[in-house]
């Protein structure tokens, strides 16, 4: 071969080309009636890909994903041309990219005329309102089924629509807390475990400090409604009705401890940062900070380090560098290591093993003497490292009206159909003109009526 | 500690599910009249009357050792493809992984060997063939079975299967419609590269999310980690868009398969929300909040009486309402909070301070509460909350039975296992589980006489030179 493996992906993967490739899911047309994370970032996965997608908010305020942001403090201007002095808050950030945006009031029966009208043009509908609400409106999949039978629409929601519990309301945490998540991440604790006084520290179950349950639901809801697509056009030619429950995703992704219930009774407990499966492989405090001179908090604080040496070979190649001998005579096998009993004696010897050194120390060490290790980054380690800038996996957008934000890359890579992103997102009703008049044939006197009744 | 305790197991639903008439009783006919339209649509029961979305794919699985490429693959079972795992002679070694070591929790098959939970999960519906890639013959019997799959996924190290002459530059020339999948924890490029023996939470601790997740050190917290493999699992579902992708457009536009990355710090990279736009905007690193919220003042998991709960509302509706019912029991704990100036606006709420303020009076009256309790009160005036569900409590909760987010497979090899069914609800094409997993090289019989019309005398052959 010409050029070496890795030059080839650098050049088939080239985040700086993609605009030179094609986009896969070109021509196909996605309402997005979504809001907050979840819905919203389901037609996302589709915008990345090339299908042009029709974000619908209610007029003015948007959806309330623009009004959420860290401490509500930063925030993108304007929200939109009737509010400029209110921004859209970061909340909205990972989300809405690629997207045209709508303004329209579902509420008037003008608006679900508008909505009709674009479901006729359109491939996939997204929509996360309360269970049964378009359809009281008129345009839920019944209705829009008869009007374009190769609809592929898609629900998606906390608890779903049926069942004792088809009235609760979600979000995301409540996916993660009603789907187990939360018991089995974190510290075990609060209290005493009798057997294991002062091996590890006390926890409670702790939350994913993503809104994981909205953001990896959403990709399983665009993976579904790919797969449809692909049905409709090489086998049925018609649509199709999904209803995506985001605690039974939850409840998917955690399958293994449901089959442990199921057969032995047993009911998943935490283990921290350590792994119920592999010994070696856990996260281990390191003594010192890498910037002693910081004023950041999240900068002052001690340092953390991944330290994955699990199978025999590897181990003993563990113990022996930090000079412990000791212990990899005393656990020879994967076996003895992984026992609950015997973890927490090898972690608590690398931990006082990395008391004066920095995370970067203990990850340098370890890869110097083979061993696999990972470094605990932060934001800002993220942003600014040359893997994840080089692959395109956090990125400038020269964005058209925010200017240049800095942002997540597309959620995979392809050598001949890659995924990217155009702009971050447009205040609301931005693109009112441009959709209305392209797919409802409306004249400008017509849009600026609706505008005046607040349809739009 | 190492004693097998004798816990007794009921089997499962230790209590009855609820029946369609317990559940709607009450409502009137136009008000069920949706939810029993959704039922009709979607009752897994009606599953196997339905087409499968993906039926005429073919899926080669290579992966092993992580559950990235298995869960993939999963999605892909799921929706209907024949999907193929490629094992090493001797099995994947997830297979030998259980909790602790504790190989009394494994499941048995009736050839008699045994298989962990994790492992086993994510073997659903697929069938086993091993195959041994380091010799010649193997990676032969690989192009031939390349040359009639629609999907390749592996994980070996980068540019290890491209040195085997069996990667993506070499297979793309003998089956050009072939869609190659390459997934791992950081990538197959660039300076943070796998190495070999990368796992999760290897992409967790890379991306920022470990440093994210848990408490601040002031309350006593440190980063970390997802108590399960999420990133594999976030990572698998982006290379399975990745992989539909490239069907659809091979199928609409070129004819051709393509080369695809997914890596499990890329798919939880772009998943992290504001992490980015927040560093890119002032230099903020996001720190760690806990079990609350930095945008959203209230929603959070409060601790009560008998463990925690979560609750959202942070916009005013809901806002009022939580603190209605609270002052139900508590009159003087809505008083403070609703009374008091600084928290009157919704902008204003998210501040830190403001939301110490907010949770310490909260838990005043949670105190008090059990998740029972808080729920039901809460759920009166239609509050989202729920209560941090452990996994008896989540496969014993009445809605969860009753829509099958949990189902037992009857399976050939091993016997009932309830597994969390595919969450792939749908009208025309829903997802669903046909058996729980294989033994080691199950089909490896059917797989090479079917597809590379091997003779016994051949497999026999084969065998003995430690080739499948």
């Amino acid at each position: 071969m010409a050029i070496s493996f890795e030059e080839y992906c650098r050049d088939v993967f080239d985040p700086k080309k993609v605009f030179s490739k094609p986009e896969p899911l070109k021509g196909l047309r996605v309402l997005s009636c979504t809001q907050y994370i979840l819905g919203p970032s389901s037609a996302n996965y589709l915008a990345e890909l090339g299908a042009e997608v029709i974000k619908i908010e209610l007029p003015r305020r948007g959806e309330p994903m623009r009004h959420t942001t860290p401490f509500n403090e930063p925030l993108l201007y304007p929200l939109s041309k009737w509010m400029p002095d209110k921004g859209t808050g970061l909340g909205f950030f990972g989300a809405n990219h690629n997207e045209y945006f709508l303004s329209v009031d579902f509420h008037k029966p003008e608006g679900v005329e508008i909505v009709k009208m674009l479901a006729a043009k359109a491939d996939a509908v997204c929509e996360n309102y309360r269970a049964g609400t378009f359809d009281r409106w008129g345009i839920g999949f019944r209705q829009l089924s008869q009007i374009n039978p190769r609809i592929i629409y898609q629900w998606m929601g906390g608890f779903g629509g049926w069942g004792p519990g088809r009235k609760r309301a979600s979000y995301d945490i409540l996916g993660q807390a009603q789907g187990g998540c939360f018991s089995v991440t974190g510290w075990p604790g609060p209290g005493k475990i009798q057997g294991y006084e002062g091996k590890f520290p006390i926890g409670l179950p702790s939350k994913h400090t993503i809104w994981i349950m909205d953001y990896w639901g959403g990709m399983m809801g665009a993976f579904q409604v790919i797969a449809a697509m692909y049905w409709r056009d090489n086998v049925s030619g018609v649509g199709d009705f999904f209803e995506y429950s985001q605690v039974q995703g939850a409840q998917r992704h955690l399958s293994d401890a449901i089959a442990l219930y199921g057969r032995y009774g047993l009911v998943a407990q935490r283990w921290g940062n350590w792994d119920p499966l592999l010994c070696v492989h856990g996260i281990i405090r390191c003594g010192k900070s890498s910037y002693p001179g910081s004023q950041f908090p999240a900068e002052m604080e001690e340092g953390f380090c991944l330290v994955s040496a699990y199978t025999d070979a590897d181990y003993a190649k563990l113990m022996k560098a930090v000079g412990r001998d000791d212990l990899a005579k005393k656990f020879p096998t994967h076996d003895d290591r992984v026992k609950a009993e015997n973890q927490p004696a090898m972690y608590e010897a690398l931990e006082v093993w990395a008391k004066d050194k920095t995370k970067e120390q203990v990850e340098e060490f370890m890869h110097k003497n083979g061993i696999n290790a990972q470094r605990v980054m932060n934001a800002k380690e993220v942003s600014t490292s040359e893997h994840f800038l080089q692959r395109g996996n956090v990125h400038f957008i020269d964005d058209p009206t925010f200017g240049d934000v800095f942002s997540q890359g597309p959620v995979f890579m392809a050598s001949e159909t890659p995924p990217r992103h155009k702009w971050a997102f447009k205040p609301v009703g931005a693109d009112n003109e441009y959709i209305l008049s392209k797919l409802c044939g409306f004249s400008k006197a017509k849009i600026k009526e609706l505008e005046s009744q607040d349809v739009i | 500690m190492a004693e097998k305790p004798n816990i007794p197991v009921l089997p499962w639903p230790a209590v009855a599910t609820p029946t369609p008439d317990e559940v709607y009783q009450g409502e009137s006919d136009q008000k069920k009249e949706y939810a029993l339209w959704l039922e009709s649509a979607l009752r897994q029961s009606e599953n196997f009357k339905k087409p499968e979305a993906l039926d005429r794919i073919r899926v080669l699985d290579c992966t092993s050792n992580m559950i990235i490429g298995h869960w993939c693959s999963s999605l892909f079972a799921e929706k209907g493809a024949e999907v193929i795992m490629v094992e090493p002679v001797g099995g994947d070694p997830l297979r030998k992984l259980t909790p602790f070591g504790r190989k009394e929790y494994m499941f048995k098959d009736t050839h008699g060997g045994a298989v962990g939970a994790r492992f086993l999960c994510e073997a659903r519906s697929k069938q086993s063939v091993t195959l041994n890639l380091e010799t010649a013959e193997g990676r032969e019997l690989l192009k031939k079975l390349a040359v009639q799959a629609d999907v390749i996924i592996e994980n070996a190290p980068p540019g290890d299967w491209d040195a085997k002459g069996i990667g993506y530059r070499q297979l793309s020339q003998i089956n050009p419609r072939l869609v190659y999948c390459w997934v791992g924890q950081l990538g197959q490029w660039g300076p943070m590269k796998d190495k070999p023996g990368n796992l999760d939470p290897t992409a967790q601790a890379a991306c920022g999310f470990v440093h994210g997740t848990g408490a601040p050190k002031s309350f006593g917290g440190t980063p970390t980690r997802s108590g399960w493999w999420m990133a594999d699992q976030v990572g698998g579902t982006s290379a399975a868009i990745g992989i539909m992708t490239a069907l659809y457009y091979r199928e609409s536009v070129s004819g051709r398969g393509q080369f695809i990355e997914a890596t499990a710090a890329n798919g939880i990279i772009r998943i992290l929300d504001y992490n980015w736009g927040w560093y890119g905007m002032d230099g903020s690193i996001r720190p760690r909040y806990g079990n609350w919220d930095l945008a959203i003042n209230i929603y959070a998991v409060n601790p009560c009486k008998d463990g925690q709960i979560m609750v959202g509302g942070g916009h005013d509706r809901l806002w009022f309402r939580i603190w209605k019912t609270v002052g139900k029991d508590r009159p003087e704990l809505e008083q403070h909070i609703i009374e008091d100036p600084k928290l009157k606006n919704v902008t204003d709420r998210p501040a830190h301070y403001m939301q110490v303020e907010t949770y310490t009076t909260f838990s005043e009256w949670f105190k008090d509460n059990t998740r029972y309790e808080a729920e039901t009160k809460l759920q009166a005036e239609e509050v989202a909350s729920g209560g941090v569900s452990f996994f008896d409590e989540v496969c014993e909760t009445p809605h969860y039975k009753y829509r099958g987010h949990m189902e037992i497979i009857d399976d050939q090899n091993y016997g009932p296992v309830l597994i969390g069914s595919s969450a792939f609800l749908g009208y025309r094409t829903p997802g669903r589980v046909k058996w729980i997993g294989r033994p080691t090289g199950f089909d490896n019989d059917d797989v090479y006489r079917r597809l590379l019309g091997l003779t016994k005398a051949d497999m026999d052959g084969l065998k003995g030179k430690g080739v499948i």
